[in-house]
């Protein structure tokens, strides 16, 4: 679908939260699956699997077990999941991107430590492009790599520094509907963006706390209508910029409890009465959100990391015919018409 | 033609100042730091770098979590890996001082919010840290102040201050802890979320006016409408306070006291020492910084080699650091908080009581002391392990394999520089002269293996 002339953006509201502590334990990343089902990637020290849950805040059951051998996982960064809805994984530990079936069964692997072509260190940020090739944010090396899902290197770029297609510890990736693709340059304070063969579109963002400023974003993803959304870690928030960068709007957090949250609640009198002697306001903020992902109904989904959930809110936006909108202007005006 | 450097310090002194203001030290780093002067490698310790090789979004990054073994990993970590070792060890040392426990206080944000504050305060000055330590919410959860109210006082946090954190016994009243804990009425903090559903949030500090005593108060001869902050400037002016401060620095690094409930009946091992920092604690006003530099520059530190007994943590943070895998971030760190120590007789963040841990020849056992032999050997023998590569590669490059006597001089020079006892020597020279004929690099490390498991490793 071409991306709208103009956009109505008539609001962005927050929808509700997903999971609790102990259901979606430092959950790090999440792949959108079908039927309102969503793959939870959770990682602690010593702790490292995948959380099947749904949009109705329904457990699904997980998969994982943390160990060396093939099929195991030690300090998972992404999960993505292709048109089959196998999940690959990349695991930063173990230098590989495993894949798993939904149902947690281990397909296969690739990766191997290293600096040469086609070898990983620290292996972050995952995307698909059209063709179901992975883009592989390869951290320690600096540098982004192609891959084929069976492993076998097409092309990569990047090299340490803050150049332009130079990178500092990158993490997340992804790549919209024109092929273009995005990485969160996390040590840069910036998001580059690319053309599908590695060559530079445009930069934005720096270090600070000011709009459009970042401190160590860690996740970018693009919808539908070319909006650009960078996980803004280290300062608590995610920002909104429209497909020209320009920054737009920020989501700081706005959580409910969920319903399991609900649920558990209503059976625990002794958190319940510590809950009513305690200033409620930080509850509802982002703590350390790490990824971001959207789906075609608009849904932005933000992995509350540090406070074991995730927060949902809804995109209204209007697409607008050129009619509705009138021509860019060459300059800022003060007529309200 | 390499321009060989001047050694300004001995090695072995080198070593023995990071074993003890640090958690040791590779022999690389010993090389490098030998061609300093000696004070000028103590007033390096004394100065935290800002950049200190550790950095803290990549900490983030890497081994983020809430759990205690999560923080723990990421504290052992800084053992290992932070320019500012000293920084580090004085956060451990007023870890034993001011023993706050996970067991009741359940709040692990707190817990390492606390060490947070050793570590950022602990080389200011005593009425900076006192004041902060009285601010801290898992130490007021873990005394009671909380409980501390002007209609009904809790004398919990002002007994243990004067008692285990400044003064010690013998140099107060029953009437002063009276007084110090209405002093403190009113401090508290306030309620934060509980754990479920959504993790730990942060506890901030209270003062509640109204539930303050804001009467006059007798405190150490005193007389006057005091609150805590006044309290503890009366307590930092105390030379008690500057003697008592002043020997837990000297029993935590210089060398093992009795435990602190006999201070008062027992004398310190080195007065004169005790002495001389005291003076530089009330001449500076509570400057931990002075103290330190005269404990560290006295020569009855730099002699007092390998006559204390390594903590569990110390052992293990110096172990891990000469066999050079968690360099970089990597998993696996959590298991040496969360059971290797464990097992060893210490738990970080949950010591056993408000006394701290008994130091000393209390930290071994006989169960505990095949503990630590155990990993040490584990660790150590394990001849891929990058330091432990650099160490054979060291002992092999020096060409001493052929003599025995060499062997063993090179293996020890290259493990710390160590010295031991003659026995121990001899001991190592039967395995030298028994094990010619094998394999270099597995001599090596046999050797190596056998040197961490000598009494003399025990100690720091």
């Amino acid at each position: 679908m071409p991306r709208p002339y103009g956009l109505l953006r008539a609001g962005f509201p927050y929808l509700k939260s997903l999971g609790m502590r102990r259901l979606t334990n430092f959950p790090i990343d999440i792949a959108l699956g079908s039927d309102g089902w969503m793959y939870v990637l959770c990682r602690q020290d010593g702790t490292a699997l995948v959380r099947k849950y749904s949009f109705e805040d329904e457990d699904g059951g997980n998969f994982g077990d943390v160990g060396d051998d093939e099929g195991k996982l030690q300090w998972p960064v992404s999960i993505i999941a292709d048109s089959e809805e196998n999940l690959f994984i990349s695991d930063e530990a173990l230098n590989r991107i495993s894949c798993f079936s939904s149902d947690g069964e281990f397909i296969s692997s690739f990766g191997e430590y290293g600096v040469e072509k086609g070898q990983l260190d620290r292996p972050a940020g995952l995307a698909f492009d059209a063709e179901e090739n992975i883009y592989v944010v390869d951290s320690k090396n600096h540098r982004l790599q192609k891959f084929t899902k069976n492993g076998e290197l097409i092309l990569g770029w990047g090299s340490h520094g803050d150049g332009e297609g130079q990178f500092d510890l990158p993490w997340g990736i992804t790549v919209d509907e024109l092929g273009d693709v995005y990485v969160a340059d996390w040590r840069n304070d910036r998001v580059q963006k690319f053309t599908s063969d590695g060559d530079f579109i445009m930069e934005f963002g720096h270090s600070g706390t000011g709009n459009g400023e970042f401190n160590r974003p860690t996740d970018v993803t693009v919808d539908m209508d070319g909006d650009i959304y960078v996980c803004d870690r280290g300062n608590n928030r995610v920002q909104l910029f429209n497909a020209e960068a320009g920054y737009v709007d920020k989501f700081v957090g706005d959580a409910t409890l969920s319903q399991v949250a609900r649920e558990y609640m209503m059976t625990n009198a002794s958190p319940n009465r510590i809950r009513d002697m305690a200033v409620l306001e930080p509850q509802k903020l982002l703590r350390q959100p790490r990824s971001i992902a959207v789906d075609s109904d608009g849904h932005l989904f933000i992995t509350d990391t540090g406070s074991y959930r995730i927060q949902v809110y809804q995109k209204e936006a209007i697409h607008l015919e050129p009619h509705q909108f009138a021509p860019p202007m060459r300059s800022v005006t003060l007529h309200q018409e | 033609m390499v321009q060989a450097v001047k050694t300004q310090t001995d090695p072995a002194l080198v070593a023995h100042l990071y074993r003890r203001a640090g958690f040791g030290i590779t022999r690389e780093q010993v090389d490098r730091l030998s061609e300093r002067d000696y004070a000028d490698i103590v007033d390096f310790l004394l100065n935290p770098l800002p950049s200190n090789g550790v950095h803290d979004d990549e900490v983030s990054r890497y081994m983020g979590g809430e759990s205690p073994h999560a923080y723990l990993a990421t504290w052992i970590f800084r053992m290992i890996n932070s320019e500012n070792q000293l920084q580090e060890k004085m956060a451990l040392f007023w870890h034993h001082v001011f023993a706050t426990g996970l067991a009741k206080n359940e709040h692990v944000l707190s817990a390492s919010n606390q060490i947070e504050m050793f570590r950022s305060n602990g080389m200011s000055d005593m009425r900076t840290i006192l004041l902060d330590l009285s601010r801290d919410p898992a130490m007021i959860f873990w005394l009671d102040n909380n409980e501390n109210h002007k209609s009904e006082p809790n004398e919990n946090y002002g007994r243990e201050l004067l008692e285990l954190f400044s003064l010690g016994v013998g140099n107060y009243t029953e009437i002063d802890i009276k007084n110090a804990a209405r002093a403190f009425t009113g401090w508290t903090f306030a309620q934060s979320p509980p754990l479920y559903p959504h993790g730990y949030y942060p506890c901030d500090f209270v003062f509640e006016e109204e539930n303050h005593d804001n009467s006059e108060k007798e405190f150490l001869g005193h007389t006057g409408n005091f609150d805590g902050g006044d309290v503890i400037d009366i307590i930092v002016d105390q030379p008690a306070c500057a003697a008592f401060i002043s020997r837990h620095l000297y029993n935590f690094f210089v060398a093992d006291e009795p435990q602190v409930p006999t201070w008062n009946e027992v004398a310190p091992l080195d007065p004169q020492l005790i002495d001389a920092m005291s003076e530089a604690f009330m001449n500076s006003g509570g400057d931990i910084k002075s103290v330190l530099r005269v404990m560290f520059n006295s020569n009855a530190f730099k002699d007092a080699r390998f006559k204390k007994v390594k903590s569990p943590i110390e052992l293990v943070a110096g172990i891990l650091k000469m066999v050079g895998n968690f360099d970089d971030f990597r998993p696996g760190l959590s298991a040496y908080a969360d059971s290797t120590t464990v097992v060893m007789g210490q738990k970080l963040l949950d010591p056993p009581s408000v006394e701290g841990w008994h130091t000393g020849k209390e930290w071994i056992d006989g169960g505990n002391l095949t503990e630590r032999v155990n990993f040490a050997v584990s660790e150590i023998g394990d001849g891929e392990s990058p330091g432990v590569q650099r160490i054979i590669d060291r002992i092999i490059d020096s060409g001493s394999l052929v003599a025995p006597e060499d062997f063993v001089d090179s293996a020890l020079d290259a493990m710390g520089p160590i010295t031991v006892e003659d026995s121990t020597s001899e001991a190592l020279m039967k395995f030298a002269r028994d094990s010619e004929g094998i394999d270099d690099r597995l001599r090596a490390v046999r050797i190596i293996s056998l040197i961490v498991s000598t009494p003399e490793y025990q100690f720091a």
